[in-house]
């Protein structure tokens, strides 16, 4: 079990108010947007600000979160080689 | 044509009714408008995004549509007129917080994007596919005969048919009253329009 997905997932969870999703709902290879969890544009900003405040990835241009946000093992593989905290 | 109010709805922190007859109280810890969420068996997940402000509108207006079977079909005619006091305070004061302090400024966009009292509104016409007007005002304390004249004054518009109207609060008190007022040229709906009868509706639900 990969720890860095597990805690993403509980992280975009609970900022993104994901009442009624667990962890284990979210494939690691599974599309955050589109038909994945449903997401809206809003919550990729939200996603953006969770890069910066808890692994201090700063995203300058927002069209980064598109190929980024496509499942939570790429934001992971990004996490792992970026991350500054 | 004659206005009448068709159905009233209330909800606070612990209890929560329709027509006056108590629809679902609070049992245990937890937040009561979730627990009514669930309750009423509402599956629309956006509701959790939403501040409380806006959960409070939105769960009123369940209450008062549910079994409305022109419910997703009118909204060219259905408008929505709120009212409260602390405008949208309770939000924009957890937006605050987030950039209060230079080393920990992470404005967040989903609270920012509530820092409006409108957008109850919004979320109401969302749910509802309502077109008609939609408007929050502000009142120093709830004012029936305003509430009265406001809605009088969007029924001028050749076509609104029927109006959502609501005292909805979230920052000193959590409290939302609603009522939907039909006009009407055959049967009666439940109450006669006019600010005696809000008050009364409102008293009425207030005192469970």
């Amino acid at each position: 079990m990969d720890e860095l997905i597990v805690n993403l997932k509980k992280e975009i969870i609970e900022v993104l108010n994901l009442e009624e999703v667990k962890p284990e709902d979210i494939a690691d290879d599974a599309p955050l947007f589109g038909e994945g969890l449903g997401l809206d544009s809003i919550d990729a900003l939200e996603l953006i600000v969770l890069m910066e405040k808890n692994y201090g990835i700063k995203l300058t241009d927002p069209s980064q979160g598109r190929e980024l946000f496509k499942s939570t093992r790429v934001m992971a593989d990004y996490i792992r080689e970026n991350r500054k905290k | 044509m004659k206005r009448g109010i068709a159905r009233y709805s209330y909800i606070n922190d612990h209890r929560a009714s329709l027509d006056g007859k108590t629809i679902a109280t609070a049992r245990g810890e937890g937040c009561f408008l979730t627990t009514l969420y669930r309750a009423l068996k509402i599956d629309y997940p956006r509701f959790f995004k939403m501040d409380n402000l806006s959960k409070l509108g939105f769960l009123a207006s369940e209450l008062i549509l549910e079994g409305d079977e022109r419910r997703y079909s009118r909204g060219e005619e259905v408008a929505i007129i709120c009212f409260n006091r602390g405008s949208s305070l309770e939000s924009d004061t957890r937006y605050q917080a987030t950039i209060q302090e230079q080393e920990d400024y992470f404005p967040s966009p989903s609270l920012f994007v509530y820092t409006l009292p409108n957008i109850v509104a919004a979320e109401i016409a969302i749910r509802n596919k309502i077109h008609g007007e939609t408007a929050f005002y502000l009142q120093e304390h709830f004012d029936a005969r305003a509430l009265f004249e406001r809605v009088s004054e969007a029924f001028e518009d050749a076509g609104t048919r029927a109006v959502l109207a609501a005292w909805i609060e979230s920052f000193d008190a959590r409290e939302a009253f609603m009522t939907r007022v039909e006009e009407y040229d055959g049967e009666p709906p439940l109450f006669p329009f006019s600010g005696d009868t809000i008050v009364k509706l409102l008293n009425k639900s207030r005192n469970g």
